[in-house]
């Protein structure tokens, strides 16, 4: 009997320790998966985590018309990261764009898309940043914008005129899948942090919502559901491969839309893919009009009976830009641009990236592609981009080509110059605005104030 | 004479070994300065060239590099350009014809990226079977080095020990194996048949993913002369890289003399530019790694007062001991089409017919399905029938699928015979050319003789030949090794364990010239791996300093 009472004793502590214990190790928070689902919808890594770097430590160089911008590291580091940020510091830095001490994020942190994050999709994410992530006590380099860009305080400024702190509010009119689409587009997706185009103050132009923006040397095109335009030409399903595996007739993702399919899209379920197409569908068109689509341009043929026989010192531009495309070109994309048999190279006629006269030819061409999805990896070298390209092109070869293959197999249009080719080099186009705005300064405080007023009484009368 | 550069390390050559050694100290922190002799061309003006050559001379594979006037290397585009550069003599003088580019980036832009390494066994030949030379050290001091190449030049390779060669390894590929094309295949089921195993080879080709900036394979199968997309690992594609990372690298800069100072150290490198201005260049240690010919050369044209043999050459073995495997071809006529051509230029090869206690004998040799494109050779053969029309296409048709070559290359021991020396006969510039001394000796043609023709008839037989044609005459497989033999004893030979030369301290001559035994696989693997050994010595004794 006491035996049998002790050894009830001792079932009981093990049953006690065991449920005291096993909820720690076993039944980890539901709200860290969550927010680890969160943080791949919002592609926080896309930015906060270097290349060959730790997860989310930050140190990413990220080039913006105003100057490099160095991303932080937001692991739950005490020292380097934000292990020291309440909840609802954490909710102010992604939905606010301020941080923990009280001072301004760049908006190249996409808080005015953030947002829209529900309070429940704050803790989630709150929580995994605290108790999923493995802190890493690394502090990146300080961003050091120029003047007057390093004054913090301009951004509040700036937040005044631009920046609508507005919550999801769910259109009673409209499916459950387009709202729960129009809340990762928005927001999670951040997908017009790229693709509007931006404004004289880097804000997002309003009335031009997905109508293709620069985004440093890759040009993010229009997805209005315009069928010229857009992508309206483009099924549901067609859409939903893209955003899973980067390909789709005519199209192929690289540069950052690649990051994003490789870090973020590919890793949606089903319905929320379903869910942001079927929201997307419905963006209204916008933009520049266009003559014809940038997925059905050009068709193949080659200048090969022009070259063969030549030495690469008897070439005039003409006859170089052929000779350095089927010398570098030729022989993954085939002699007449058409590919490979089972797409991995893809034709360069009817091909949106020869079809548009913007900058991701030539960022295709310096940097080529890397994008690594569920279906494998799809890669082509850069020709230059890198320093340590195997392959260094000056920008006079790239223009040559660029401009080549606009006219064989694309839109055509005026030659690629070696400025444009200089300009995607550095990253993009720089924006004047850091000029300008020391301009302003010169003119006084009073002229910055008059522009400030007119650009606030502008936006009360729209 | 204008002194313009110095570094912590002078490389002369911009090949695989001075590249290796080059990133390799520059990681640790030290000044670089790379001297290659020829010109620096882009990948796309070789491709170009290679492709606007007429097609007969497409058969010349190193058409696509013609030489300067500055830096000649063999140039087989006619039989006269052939015997210009190099002066060979002796019974196998044929066989003795190296080709070499001497371009930045060296001969890996037109190499087949083949990355055998040596077995234990081939690494002991005196004491095993009392032939040749034993290495100063094991396989086992190797094989870390072995592990380290492979993952710098990006090798792939099989993941089965069971087809592994040696199945000795301390890491697995860094890629997966290339798959056999059909005619590969065929062969390798052949070979099977007579219980021998095809083994996919190991090589620096990217199998499916890329690798450092570099695409993967896609069968273009013009690796020889030149891969058109980089999937192949060449030195040139690191030559950005060596410059990013702050290495000074200079071009058409021709070096002809390795000067020593009072301690016998060597203290400057003196290069002629195109137009035989002089210059002078130093620094704290000096790498040649221009290989077993050019090193060899330029070693003897340096003799001075302290080293009137040449530099480096007080055991008088500098330029002795050259060797390469010496290769017989089976050509061979098919009932059935072998669809040569899919994949690499070569991918495989029969290994195990590289070992045995036969060795006492005679030599081993390895076994290969040579799998270039059979097309060019077949148009070539078929409009010498005089057909035309739709016979003609035919026959181009059937000679291109039904046709095959096999490749035997030999085991040849080092023989301080076999020797160059400096020919009375000058370049452009006035540097004498190199005079090779080479005869394979009784060792190979008695392994021709009873071993291996033999054997290439079976194969060739048992892959459904109708008709086999094997060469008598051997010819030269371009791995290109000995002229400064590694060894213990300074006495008898020429580098040390670190390829650091016996009489220099801070002289170093690694490389396939450093090589002690031959072995049956291509050589490149080993003369980079002794580069990396080299280059950790370096590292140490510059830190040590």
């Amino acid at each position: 009997m006491r035996a049998r009472l002790i050894h009830g004793i001792a079932a009981f502590f093990v049953a006690w320790l065991a449920l005291t214990a096993l909820p720690a190790l076993a039944a980890p928070d539901p709200l860290v998966g969550e927010g680890e689902y969160l943080a791949k919808a919002g592609d926080c890594t896309a930015c906060h985590t270097a290349p060959g770097g730790k997860a989310f430590a930050g140190g990413l160089a990220i080039a913006s018309p105003v100057g490099t911008i160095y991303a932080s590291n937001i692991t739950p580091s005490k020292t380097a990261g934000i292990g020291l940020y309440t909840r609802d510091q954490f909710a102010a830095a992604l939905r606010k764009g301020i941080r923990r001490d009280g001072a301004n994020l760049y908006p190249a942190m996409p808080y005015t898309a953030y947002a829209m994050f529900s309070d429940h999709d704050i803790d989630a994410l709150y929580a995994y940043f605290m108790k999923g992530v493995p802190p890493v006590d690394m502090a990146p380099p300080p961003t050091r914008l120029p003047f007057p860009m390093n004054i913090r305080l301009s951004m509040t400024a700036w937040n005044l005129i631009f920046f609508r702190h507005r919550s999801f509010q769910a259109d009673p009119a409209q499916s459950a899948a387009w709202n729960r689409g129009r809340y990762l587009v928005d927001g999670a997706a951040h997908c017009s942090t790229c693709h509007t185009p931006r404004g004289f103050l880097m804000e997002e132009r309003s009335g031009l919502a997905f109508a293709g923006g620069q985004v440093g040397a890759w040009y993010a095109p229009n997805i209005t559901s315009d069928k010229t335009r857009g992508i309206g030409s483009w099924s549901k399903p067609v859409l939903i491969g893209y955003l899973q595996g980067g390909v789709a007739p005519g199209a192929r993702a690289a540069g950052t839309m690649g990051e994003a399919v490789e870090h973020s899209f590919q890793y949606l379920t089903p319905a929320d893919l379903d869910a942001i197409a079927t929201y997307i569908e419905t963006v209204p068109p916008a933009g520049k009009a266009e003559a014809s689509d940038r997925f059905s341009q050009g068709q193949a043929g080659s200048k090969l009976a022009l070259i063969r026989g030549l030495s690469s010192t008897e070439t005039n531009d003409a006859t170089r830009g052929a000779m350095l495309f089927q010398g570098n070109c030729g022989a993954c994309h085939a002699a007449l641009g058409q590919g490979g048999k089972d797409g991995y190279f893809p034709a360069l006629f009817h091909n949106s990236t020869t079809g548009a006269a913007n900058s991701n030819l030539v960022a295709t061409i310096l940097y080529g592609v890397n994008r690594t999805t569920a279906k494998g990896q799809a890669f082509m070298p850069g020709f230059g981009g890198a320093l340590t390209d195997p392959n260094q092109l000056s920008n006079h070869d790239i223009a040559l080509i660029a401009t080549y293959v606009r006219a064989q197999y694309g839109a055509g249009g005026p030659a690629v110059t070696d400025q444009d080719v200089a300009t995607v080099r550095q990253g993009g186009p720089s924006s004047p605005l850091v000029l300008v705005a020391r301009i302003g300064l010169g003119l006084g405080a009073v002229a910055a104030a008059i522009m400030i007023f007119i650009i606030l009484k502008r936006r009360r009368s729209r | 004479m204008a002194q313009i550069e110095s570094a912590d390390v002078v490389v002369v050559g911009t090949g695989v070994v001075g590249c290796l050694i080059a990133e390799q100290l520059l990681d640790a922190g030290h000044s670089v300065l790379m001297l290659e002799a020829g010109p620096r061309v882009e990948r796309w003006q070789i491709v170009e060239k290679y492709r606007n050559l007429p097609p007969i001379t497409t058969t010349n594979l190193d058409a696509a590099y013609p030489p300067t006037r500055w830096a000649p290397f063999l140039d087989s585009t006619s039989p006269l350009t052939a015997v210009d550069y190099l002066q060979l003599e002796g019974p196998n003088a044929r066989a003795y014809r190296q080709d070499y580019v001497r371009y930045a980036g060296g001969s890996t832009w037109h190499w087949a990226g083949i990355c055998w390494r040596l077995t234990p066994e081939d690494m002991r030949l005196k004491s095993l079977y009392g032939v040749g030379r034993d290495w100063a050290f094991d396989y086992a001091t190797l094989e870390p080095y072995y592990t380290r190449v492979e993952e710098a030049l990006g090798v792939c390779g099989p993941s089965d020990p069971g087809l592994q060669w040696p199945p000795i390894r301390s890491k697995p590929y860094p890629m997966g194996r290339l798959p056999f094309g059909p005619g590969e295949q065929k062969f390798t089921d052949a070979a099977a048949r007579l219980g021998l195993k095809n083994l996919p080879a190991a090589q620096a080709r990217n199998s499916g993913v890329a690798y450092d900036g570099r695409p993967p394979c896609c069968g273009n199968n013009s690796c020889i002369p030149i891969c058109p997309i980089g999937a192949k690992y060449d030195a040139a594609s690191s030559l950005p890289r060596i410059e990013a990372k702050g290495g000074k690298i200079l071009v058409n800069a021709v070096v002809y003399r390795v000067e020593t100072g009072a301690a016998n150290q060597v203290q400057a490198v003196h290069y002629f530019d195109p137009d035989k201005q002089s210059h002078r260049v130093t620094g704290k240690l000096f790498v040649i790694a221009c290989n077993g010919i050019e090193t060899p050369k330029l070693l003897l044209m340096s003799a001075d007062t302290r080293n009137p043999r040449g530099v480096a050459n007080s055991s008088d073995q500098v330029g002795r001991n050259m060797m390469d495997q010496p290769k017989l071809v089976a050509e061979a006529t098919l009932a059935e089409p072998a669809w040569t051509g899919v994949g690499p230029v070569q991918g495989s090869s029969i290994m195990q017919t590289s070992q045995g206690d036969f060795r006492a004998e005679h030599a081993g040799a390895l076994f290969r399905f040579n799998n270039m494109a059979r097309s060019r050779l077949g148009a070539i053969q078929a409009l010498k029938t005089g057909l035309v029309g739709k016979a003609l296409d035919a026959e181009i048709r059937r000679l291109s699928a039904c046709t095959a070559e096999l490749t035997i290359e030999h085991e040849l021991l080092p023989d301080p015979n076999n020797r160059l020396t400096l020919s009375d006969k000058k370049d452009a510039l006035g540097i004498p050319k190199p005079n090779i001394y080479y005869d394979v000796g009784a060792y190979v043609r008695k392994s021709a003789e009873i071993y291996s023709t033999p054997l290439v008839k079976q194969l060739a037989h048992e892959m459904g030949a109708t008709d086999v044609r094997v060469t008598t005459e051997f010819t030269n497989s371009d791995h290109i090794m000995g002229g400064l033999i590694m060894g213990a004893n300074p006495a008898d030979s020429v580098v040390d364990v670190d390829c650091r030369a016996h009489d220099h301290p801070n002289l170093f001559l690694p490389g396939g010239g450093a090589m002690t035994t031959a072995g049956c696989g291509n050589s490149t693997l080993t003369m980079a791996a002794l580069a990396l050994k080299a280059a950790d010595a370096m590292t140490a004794q510059l830190t040590h300093a």
